[in-house]
């Protein structure tokens, strides 16, 4: 999927300016950024709802908007949330959707059935949507999108409304088809999300793309690995720390008062730290996890509102 | 099948689906049933003077109550979906829009002019068996047959009118109330024309071409809709 020099304008408000960006294959894009700044309409264009004022939009090589049956036989989208009317049960939508992703009579059933099954809403396929809670039909939603097995995921907060059970299954489910090798692209404004499900992050602002980068920087802990933000009532010196931890720890001074230290290990290692620093008489005030990295990046790079 | 007529008969199976788990399916007895019943209940009790004003009579009745049902179903196949935006699934997929909305629009209208076609073969029916045939009766005020056919134009306008309308307002009640405002229109016209004895086929004729380009409209913009 490729956007370049993507504009996009509603009346006299530019939606996105100039965005470039490319998701290769098989790769799993977080894309972050407040309210309005223009995610959705990312999705619109790679969905084919809408098309770019200026600029290219391409997925598998294809024009989404003008292209759409080609493109779109090759996505699975769920862009912002689409109301279903009432009376139509979850099996209706995904038969419907699979018959014209091409599936024929019975292969559709068993396609729907299929979706269904991934997100564990098969028994609730023969009731109206009226009657589904707003998480079911959620799942009931992105089910939809699942159908006909695509090769890319667009996804637009794939979790808004569903209970921590139920978004912790989402993601492991995306976790799976990204091991699989589809190509996910998921708006959202849950920074845990992206941290679990994606190796890559884009940061939009006010419609202009502020950030492409792997979703675990340097500073991120690494697998099996603990940082702890220490925190001095006055200036300690980085060497007194160092002599106090011994061998094992990696240091950085984050602030006058402020040290990160990385290590490998778990809680008894943690342990470790907090007896070595007051073993060694240092006046330490507190010791935390540093802020969630992506967290802190998200807030460098578009600001602090929606951060969750 | 090429893409487009895929499109038309998926999406023609889909709007079968809606009227049916809607139960909306059952207004296309009224014009056939309640039409025909009407009909006779006006045939029995009003008097009527001969078989073709009847006839005229039961035409109106049965035409009326097609009308309502065209209204209806057309303003709820294009707007009920845009209202809720549904439309930001069902634009994702692979499919030409136009076809799509195509098929959905053509089952209505199929099922209107159809069910308004059994209820004119009972108004003739009826017609023919509860009134008696006199020859010193005044002449109808329209032809029967001809009034039958120009009904057809009328329920396509309000088809057409009412389908533009719910592109443009992307609301089936908002297209309803349109759709009423032209069927008011078209019948205060007509009723002029009829009163000044310029009433011809020209008038229904126009009215079926105002409401396919209503309906040509519609598919245009929802072809082009972006949000």
């Amino acid at each position: 999927m490729t956007l370049d020099g993507v504009w996009k304008r509603y009346g006299d408000h530019d939606a996105l300016r100039d965005v470039h960006f490319a998701i290769r294959s098989g790769e799993s894009v977080g894309y972050l950024g407040p309210n309005g700044a223009g995610k959705t309409t990312t999705l619109k264009l790679l969905a084919g709802i809408a098309r770019p004022t200026r600029g290219s939009v391409r997925v598998e090589g294809l024009d989404p908007y003008r292209g759409r049956s080609g493109a779109g036989r090759h996505i699975g989208a769920l862009v912002e949330t689409p109301g279903i009317p009432p009376f139509i049960t979850g099996s209706d939508l995904l038969t419907y959707v699979a018959r014209v992703k091409g599936h024929l009579s019975g292969d559709a059933r068993d396609a729907a059935l299929r979706a269904a099954n991934a997100m564990k809403v098969a028994e609730y396929l023969d009731r109206p949507f009226g009657t589904l809670s707003t998480g079911l039909a959620r799942r009931m939603m992105v089910g939809a999108a699942l159908v006909g097995d695509p090769e890319i995921l667009l996804l637009d907060e794939p979790t808004l409304g569903l209970d921590p059970a139920a978004r912790q299954d989402l993601r492991g489910l995306l976790r799976a088809l990204s091991q699989k090798g589809l190509t996910i692209l998921l708006s959202t404004h849950l920074l845990e999300e992206v941290q679990e499900v994606c190796s890559r992050v884009l940061f939009l602002r006010d419609g202009a793309l502020v950030g492409d980068e792997p979703v675990n920087s340097d500073a991120s802990p690494g697998v099996g690995q603990r940082v702890l933000l220490l925190r001095f009532a006055t200036d300690v010196p980085s060497e007194s720390l160092t002599r106090a931890l011994g061998t094992g720890f990696e240091l950085t001074r984050d602030a006058a008062r402020e040290f990160r230290v990385r290590f490998s290990g778990g809680e008894a290692e943690q342990g470790a730290v907090l007896a070595a620093v007051i073993r060694a008489g240092l006046p330490l005030v507190s010791a935390t996890p540093p802020e969630p990295d992506l967290a802190r990046r998200y807030i460098e790079r578009v600001g602090r509102e929606d951060t969750q | 099948m090429s893409d487009a007529t895929s499109a038309f008969v998926r999406n023609a199976r889909w709007e079968v689906t809606r009227l049916r788990r809607s139960q909306r399916v059952w207004l296309f007895l009224i014009p056939a049933v309640a039409g025909t019943i009407g009909s006779g209940i006006a045939d029995l009790y009003l008097h009527v003077p001969s078989i073709a004003t009847a006839e005229v009579l039961g035409l109106l009745i049965t035409a009326g109550l097609a009308s309502l049902v065209a209204l209806d179903l057309t303003a709820l196949a294009v707007g009920e979906e845009l209202g809720l935006r549904t439309h930001y699934l069902t634009f994702a997929l692979p499919q030409p829009r136009v076809s799509a909305l195509a098929g959905r629009i053509t089952i209505v209208m199929v099922g209107v002019i159809g069910s308004y076609g059994v209820g004119v073969f009972g108004v003739q029916g009826l017609a023919t068996a509860f009134v008696s045939a006199a020859s010193t009766a005044p002449p109808p005020i329209l032809v029967p047959s001809h009034l039958a056919i120009g009904i057809v134009g009328m329920l396509l306008f309000l088809g057409g009118v009412t389908a533009a309308a719910a592109a443009v307002t992307r609301s089936a009640s908002q297209a309803l109330v349109a759709g009423v405002l032209g069927g008011v229109v078209a019948a205060g016209i007509g009723s002029l024309f009829l009163i000044e004895g310029r009433l011809t086929p020209l008038f229904p004729l126009a009215l079926a071409v105002a409401g396919l380009a209503g309906f040509a409209w519609c598919l245009v913009r929802y072809d082009h809709m972006e949000s």
